[in-house]
């Protein structure tokens, strides 16, 4: 989220808001990104064991992304209206599991929720922190859509480098030098 | 039960382990990064140069979620579109190894890596996807494993 990696806390639970899925952008994201013929024709889709049209599982997911994104930056905007300096958040080094459970279909509504289960410090990367998410997307039945468990970055706030970084990192903007280290790290 | 829209693709019986299915490639454009992170991710990485340049990507780069998008559409084209596909499972060890840069154009393969008959439907087999996408430079972009159901031509309980 967009607090410190050091604010984050375990096992609080963020609503994430929910989406009502049309079947014109159920089938506009599918020609894009998944023209299988039960995400595209509502017809040929009567013959598949969902019986009608439903979402790509991508497409829900890309939904539950955006509801994140748009949960983070209001969570920045609160925290500048306190006074406060928000966090950081960086891009996701990737995604463990992701099971999808129960199909989207026109008309139905899901609600998006996310946890932080855990966090440790990125050994690769100096100054950030890595947060393991867990998402879950429901439908208006309460029936589980997809769950995930998601990895993001996180910036870390009391961090200084340490002097001997720092050095190296500066040393590197001259070419030969920078060669000659890049090779050894 | 037959279905008419898949009875002429090949089904669960066809597939081997090892195949081997060629991806293709697509090359990724700025205006297609900004369409994509406007609807799906708005992180001003994905939408700005000097902000991305700023961050850890380095420079304007595709959102993760349309990178992934683009690769499925790949493999619907060159695969799932082809099978009796009955939708997936989902996925695991989905990573994002390096962004995708303006203009880059990334391509790859996708290997069987497992099939198995479903215990519970005798009318689907699943198969077990491993992607190895990579970018003009044939560095490695993106890896996951993919869960898809297929539909059985004779769907018999095993012994």
């Amino acid at each position: 989220m967009t607090r410190w990696f050091e604010d984050i806390v375990i096992d609080e639970v963020f609503s994430l808001g929910n989406h009502t899925f049309t079947a014109d952008e159920i089938v506009a994201f599918a020609t894009l990104y998944d023209p299988q013929y039960f995400h595209l024709d509502a017809e040929a889709a009567k013959h598949s064991h969902f019986g009608g049209l439903v979402a790509s599982g991508w497409h829900t997911i890309s939904v539950g992304h955006r509801m994140m994104v748009d949960t983070l930056f209001a969570e920045e905007e609160r925290l500048r209206a306190m006074g406060l300096k928000p966090g950081i958040s960086g891009p996701s080094p990737g995604v463990n599991t992701m099971d999808f459970k129960v199909p989207v279909r026109p008309g139905d509504t899901v609600s998006y929720e996310l946890v932080v289960t855990h966090k440790r410090r990125s050994n690769s990367i100096p100054g950030w922190g890595l947060l393991f998410n867990r998402l879950t997307a429901l439908n208006q039945r309460g029936e589980v859509v997809y769950h995930a468990e998601l990895v993001g970055f996180s910036k870390l706030r009391d961090y200084t480098m340490p002097l001997g970084l720092k050095l190296m990192l500066a040393l590197r903007n001259f070419p030969v030098l920078g060669a000659l280290l890049k090779r050894r790290s | 039960m037959t279905n008419p829209v898949t009875e002429s693709r090949r089904h669960f019986e066809d597939l081997a382990i090892g195949e081997v299915i060629d991806l293709g490639h697509t090359t990724v454009s700025k205006a297609m990064i900004i369409t994509f992170a406007t609807e799906f991710d708005p992180f001003p990485f994905h939408l700005d140069e000097a902000a991305a340049k700023a961050s850890l990507l380095g420079g304007l780069a595709s959102s993760g979620w349309q990178t992934g998008g683009l690769i499925l559409r790949m493999l619907v084209d060159s695969f799932l579109s082809k099978i009796a596909s009955a939708g997936s499972l989902g996925f695991s060890n989905l990573k994002w190894k390096k962004p995708v840069m303006v203009d880059d154009t990334i391509g790859g393969t996708v290997t069987i890596t497992d099939l198995h008959r479903s215990e519970t439907h005798p009318q689907w087999g699943i198969v077990t996807l491993d992607f190895d996408v990579r970018n003009q430079k044939g560095a490695s972009v993106l890896s996951m494993r993919l869960v898809n159901l297929v539909e059985t031509r004779t769907p018999t309980v095993a012994a």
